[in-house]
């Protein structure tokens, strides 16, 4: 194990930290508030430390393989959270460790899951750097890095494929380099789209900054206590549901829509079948909101857009709180936290194509059944696809159910209500933000355990990482040399 | 510049990973998604799979804006088809594989340059001339030619018996004007040295010099040359076969091959050898075959390890002389310390020949130091380049690379920190692979 080179890339990675910090120092700076030197302070942690961690290490070997890029991608989550929790600490905007980490690791995972229980109290730049947290967690803080920071040269690869959601992340463009600079431009692109939209549509600038950074991540914090239903404005609903669902969708099909290339997106099966979803189900609970509330029909058609792409994207926005709506309603929302974005987007949860890959294989099976000699290979866009693809996938489907169910039977010892411990791991794992009962969309997770908060903080990190990338480290035969 | 390649054999693969590790945009194709995803786990490139001659295929590698299109499937006529294809989708250039020397000749190229097919490669052809000349070289583990012999490059293992050792590099220049050591490969590792180095023992170090003074080389090294009679061939592969067309009616030799219907097919095509149907493995036979009077033993069988033994086992027995063609890149550095001789590398050779089309200077020659990292250029100084301006010593030249000559017209110079550069000069430099991106400016 090469520990020397992982240092100095943790070390890299807290510098671009630090110079994230200091973009909030100078929004507290302009807004003023009694966070200035908090930001000032941590910024300053975060550049020195990396500063001299690279110096230290600047003879280290270059050679990063895979156990080595498992564990860079592991521990800069963890590092990244550590630190990115001293603003709150120093500022005394959050003055308790654990709340503040359980708020920053689910900034960066884009869980959105937050313990404020006043937001529009804070000053602006802890405003900003909640925001931005999740913005930089969103597209990924090593593809970021991958793309500003020339040392990731070697060894990208490893990292690349570690961090990118889905089964099998696609390159763009031949070198990995080229390829994250190409995510983040999109991702910079459309974040820059909404926040002009959002602006127009009367939301103030910042607000729209910040909106459309946790939107694009889907990531869910809001600056305000009560989420986007503190706009009553349908025309920035309607622009939110439309950059989640953007977000939500590959990048690499944002791509090539942007070369012109419609044939290609609307050719995909994975967006087919996301558009599908999202159809079917605000139908669904459009229809089951008309029949059983005395909303208008608009706005009840609004709030099950709205709070399907939430969920569903894994953003976690609320219009509405779906806690008040039917129970059948409220379960569908809940199997709707199982989903997920698209492969390749910003999204968590299973992703759209793993269930796709699922559902098509288990259909298969039936055939196989009673052609026991057939050779019926899963095709997904027209390719048939590798039984590794779909032995890896059917490991993740097992892996995400056991964790799900042995952490609610963790979590109800912590916590003795069993519909609030399903949605809290249901929603840290799938990195969404509210749960069911008491983590509701209207609630907050202050009132939880301080294991509890740490349980979920891990879990939100497993569920961001997709699982494997966490646990293989767990596994005896990764450390055996 | 972006490449593509098709096919992920061997010689693909090894180039796909050296042109990616030098900043080139490669996007690599094949029909097998097995082969193309063990390649793109570690190498930073795009995968596309796909059969090379098909226009679907093709374009989907974003062809027509590729530079470079580098055909080396293991099917001669696909290649030859697909590097056509590719011209007409509009890429800049194109080389295919071939396994037939009929299209190297010179009458024919103009008909294969009018379909598209710009350069040729024949990997097996070119290992081939590599043996020859170690065989005709004794004495050396490495003989490149520039310009036709006017500058020698030679690669010798030097013992504890060489007056060479413990001398600095400055001293050794002062004493020999004409011969300037570029390189040396110390346990593995190549070095560029530096004048307060000196040789050690087990050193493989690397000399240019002029033909005229070859001779003192050997003497430096104590190194006796001799004359090449016998040679004996283990393994009658296309290599082997390549070798001994090259090597003319004034040898004797003798090929044993275990394959009956390949011991037909060379003892049809050679009239000069004797072939012997048997397995390279077995002692007793290549005994009665006088191995121990061998002056020299070419192991070219399909397999690595067979080459190596084979090799090891003539050196025990007194053979002087010894060539293995190793394939496998992780052997190459086991074999060398095993005191085996040359060692010849076809995926290496190819990829060195291969590897000038990458670059923007005017290149006539490229070749890889076998064992070690380094690359020789010989490049061409074009009008008004940066070498072309100053003395060698001011150049500011990378201390990764180091000039070893001059060939202008007909002379040929060892370079010296005085000597300077001129317009159309052809030089010869040396160079570890992290250097060679920096050389380009120079030669521009």
């Amino acid at each position: 194990m090469n520990f020397k080179i992982i240092l100095r890339l943790l070390g890299f990675l807290l510098l671009v930290e630090g110079i994230a910090m200091a973009l909030a120092f100078i929004v507290a700076l302009i807004y003023g508030g009694y966070d200035q030197t908090a930001f000032l302070i941590s910024s300053g942690i975060a550049i020195g430390l990396g500063t001299t961690i690279g110096f230290l290490t600047r003879k280290a070997n270059k050679d990063i393989g895979k156990k080595e890029g498992y564990i860079i991608v592991s521990s800069v989550w963890i590092v990244f959270s550590f630190f990115g929790s001293l603003p709150y600490i120093i500022s005394g905007a959050i003055p308790n460790f654990t709340n503040a980490f359980f708020e920053t690791i689910s900034g960066f995972t884009t869980t959105g899951s937050s313990i404020l229980a006043d937001i529009e109290a804070l000053p602006h730049g802890i405003l900003f750097w909640r925001s931005i947290t999740q913005w930089l967690g969103g597209m990924g803080i090593i593809v970021l890095s991958l793309a500003i920071l020339p040392v990731f040269g070697i060894g990208g690869m490893q990292l690349f494929m570690a961090e990118v959601p889905g089964p099998t992340p696609d390159k763009i463009s031949p070198r990995i380099r080229q390829t994250a600079k190409t995510l983040w431009v999109i991702y910079l692109g459309f974040t820059v789209s909404e926040m002009l939209l959002l602006w127009l549509g009367g939301m103030s600038i910042f607000d729209a900054v910040c909106h459309s950074f946790t939107t694009m991540a889907t990531g869910g914090f809001s600056t305000k206590q009560a989420s986007i239903a503190h706009w009553s404005s349908p025309f920035i609903h309607y622009v939110i549901v439309i950059f989640m669902f953007f977000a939500g969708t590959n990048f690499t099909l944002s791509y090539m829509a942007i070369n012109g290339k419609f044939k290609h997106v609307f050719k995909d099966e994975e967006f087919k079948y996301y558009g599908l979803f999202v159809l079917g189900f605000t139908l669904i609970i459009f229809i089951g909101l008309l029949v059983s509330s005395q909303t208008g029909v608009e706005e009840s058609f609004r709030n099950s857009l709205f709070q399907v792409v939430s969920i569903i994207t894994t953003t976690g926005y609320a219009t509405a709180d779906y806690l008040t709506w039917a129970p059948i309603l409220i379960f569908i929302i809940f199997g709707l936290f199982f989903f997920g974005g698209s492969a390749g987007s910003t999204g968590g949860g299973m992703k759209i194509m793993r269930i796709v890959l699922l559902l098509k294989n288990s259909y298969y099976e039936l055939r196989r059944m009673v052609h026991p000699q057939a050779i019926i290979p899963v095709k997904f866009n027209n390719h048939s696809v590798d039984a590794k693809i779909i032995t890896n996938v059917l490991a993740f489907f097992m892996f995400y159910f056991v964790i799900f169910g042995a952490s609610t039977v963790i979590f109800t010892i912590i916590e003795p209500d069993i519909e609030s411990a399903m949605g809290a791991v249901a929603t840290s794992l799938g990195n969404i933000g509210p749960g069911l009962g008491n983590v509701g969309p209207a609630e907050n997770f202050l009132h939880v355990k301080p294991v509890g908060k740490w349980f979920l903080s891990f879990l939100m990190l497993l569920g961001r990482l997709e699982l494997f990338t966490v646990l293989v480290l767990f596994s005896p035969s990764f450390w055996k040399e | 510049m972006k490449v593509v390649i098709a096919g992920a054999g061997e010689v693909g693969t090894h180039l796909a990973r050296m042109l990616s590790s030098e900043e080139h945009d490669i996007v690599l194709m094949d029909d097998s998604v097995e082969k193309l995803s063990i390649v793109s786990n570690d190498v930073d490139l795009m995968t596309v799979t796909g059969s090379a001659h098909s226009f679907h295929d093709l374009k989907n590698t974003g062809i027509a804006k590729a530079d470079l299109f580098i055909a080396v499937t293991p099917f001669e006529e696909r290649n030859v088809l697909a590097c056509s294809m590719a011209s007409y989708l509009g890429v800049g250039r194109t080389i295919a594989r071939i396994n037939n020397s009929e299209y190297l000749m010179g009458r024919y190229r103009s008909k294969l340059n009018n379909l598209g097919i710009n350069e040729l490669i024949y990997p097996e052809s070119l290992a081939a001339k590599e043996i020859v000349a170690s065989v005709k070289q004794t004495g050396t583990r490495q003989l490149i030619e520039f310009s036709n012999g006017k500058l020698l490059l030679l690669g010798v293992k030097v013992r504890q018996d060489a007056p060479i050792l413990n001398k600095t590099f400055e001293e050794l220049a002062q004493e020999n004007e004409h011969i300037l050591v570029v390189a040396i490969n110390r346990e593995n590792e190549t070095i560029i040295p530096s004048g307060t180095d000196f040789i050690k023992d087990g050193d493989i170090v690397f000399f240019i010099t002029t033909r005229d003074e070859q001779k003192r080389i050997f003497d430096l090294t104590a190194k006796k040359t001799f004359e090449v009679k016998n040679i004996l061939f283990l393994g009658g592969s296309r290599i082997a076969q390549k070798a001994i067309e090259k090597l003319g009616d004034q040898y004797r030799i003798k090929v044993v091959e275990e394959s009956h219907e390949k011991c037909q097919q060379v003892a049809e095509k050679y009239a000069n050898a004797l072939v012997i149907n048997g397995d390279c493995r077995d002692l007793k036979l290549l005994k009665d075959e006088g191995l121990e009077k061998m002056d020299a033993v070419v192991a070219t069988t399909g397999n690595s390890e067979t080459n190596i033994l084979g090799c090891h086992l003539a050196k025990s027995l007194g053979v002087r002389r010894t060539i293995a063609e190793v394939e496998n890149l992780a052997f190459m550095g086991l074999a060398e310390n095993m005191n085996i001789g040359s060692i010849v590398n076809k995926k290496l050779i190819a990829a060195s020949y291969i590897y000038r089309f990458t670059l923007n200077a005017a290149i006539s020659k490229v070749k890889c130091l076998t064992a070690s990292d380094a690359e020789v250029f010989e490049f061409i100084a074009k009008p008004g380049a940066r070498i072309t301006q100053k003395l060698v010593k001011d150049l500011g030249f990378p201390e990764e690379a180091k000039i070893g000559g001059i060939i202008r017209g007909d002379d040929a110079f060892i370079v010296h920190g005085d000597s300077q550069v001129k317009e159309a000069d052809k030089v010869v430099v040396f160079t570890l692979p992290s250097g060679i991106k920096k050389l380009e400016k120079f030669f521009k």
